[in-house]
């Protein structure tokens, strides 16, 4: 892929609100299988169950690193749809708060932007299964403005 | 008996981890498994990338290296049947990874306490003194035998060494 192939296909899943597009364009998603959909006035991640991601078997629980490497993708992807950057930003430090075990079933993730300045981006974001209200991991980002 | 137990242990735990779940999808091998300290190599997979036109792997990938070599480490530390999950994982990406190149992945435990294992762990690819990502992680241990590593090498010890897929049967409960 080119720049401009990114910069387009970017632009044409901002216009038409389709994170969905923007998860597309990026192969780790797909190795992971993370999807990604409107939901009110926010984006909402979520990875459905697969027997690659389980970290370990005879619980099942999810791979540790699959919730943090979701909510990387998810906080990147909330960057690309919701800011006005051209290319892939690039992650400056990761820090995960494991909360629950991961269960068998479907992640959902929401991130929120905290703060944007002319360089860095500051996203926070927050994994949960059932309740929303009980999180399983929350994940605090920055990353460099290309 | 010690000996026999390590000379069991090391290659369950390989197997284990490169065999099963996620770890046989990133397709990463453990090289060293001492105690306290665990390397690994991960070859260049395209299915990985996190950028589309540079080639880079994404740092999701290196999260779960990097969580994987810790959470190894930290269990070769136990002396009895425990679980060690993670409570949490700081990454410092010191410069993006080369495309193309093999990763390379070493943690050390520097303080084993009796509640919480305390582990650094670094990700490099030409120069391990100039490491892509850096990170520290803490894992709690907890003492619940039924789903602790020797058990769930016991029971599962003719699938590990057979090499079949064990999640295939647990998956769908």
């Amino acid at each position: 892929m080119i720049d401009q192939e990114l910069k387009l296909g970017l632009m044409a899943a901002r216009q038409e609100f389709s994170p969905q597009q923007i998860v597309d364009l990026i192969p780790y998603s797909h190795f992971i299988g993370a999807q990604a959909k409107i939901e009110g006035s926010e984006v909402v991640y979520w990875l459905e169950r697969r027997p690659s991601n389980i970290g370990n078997p005879s619980l099942p629980a999810i791979h540790g690193g699959v919730i943090g490497g979701f909510l990387e993708l998810s906080a990147s992807i909330e960057i690309l749809y919701s800011l006005d950057v051209a290319s892939i930003p690039k992650v400056v430090d990761f820090s995960l708060d494991y909360l629950r075990p991961g269960r068998y079933k479907t992640i959902y993730a929401g991130c929120t932007v905290l703060r944007q300045g002319k360089n860095l981006v500051n996203v926070a974001a927050t994994a949960w299964q059932d309740d929303v209200s009980k999180p399983i991991a929350t994940a605090r980002c920055h990353f460099l403005l290309p | 008996m010690v000996n026999l137990k390590i000379a069991i242990f090391k290659p369950m735990l390989k197997l284990a981890m490169e065999r099963t779940g996620h770890g046989a999808a990133l397709g990463f091998e453990l090289t060293k498994i001492g105690r306290g300290e665990v390397e690994m190599t991960f070859p260049y997979k395209s299915e990985v990338v996190g950028n589309p036109v540079t080639g880079v792997i994404h740092g999701g990938v290196i999260v779960s290296l990097l969580d994987t070599c810790c959470g190894c480490a930290a269990i070769t530390t136990l002396t009895r049947s425990m679980v060690t999950p993670t409570m949490d994982l700081r990454l410092d990406y010191m410069h993006p990874a080369e495309p193309y190149k093999p990763v390379f992945v070493s943690a050390k435990v520097y303080r084993d306490t009796s509640n919480v294992v305390f582990c650094r762990g670094s990700a490099w690819q030409d120069d391990q003194e100039n490491p892509i990502a850096h990170c520290v992680a803490t894992f709690m241990k907890v003492e619940t035998p039924s789903i602790s590593f020797g058990n769930i090498v016991r029971r599962n010890l003719r699938r590990f060494i057979l090499g079949k897929k064990v999640y295939e049967q647990a998956g769908d409960k």
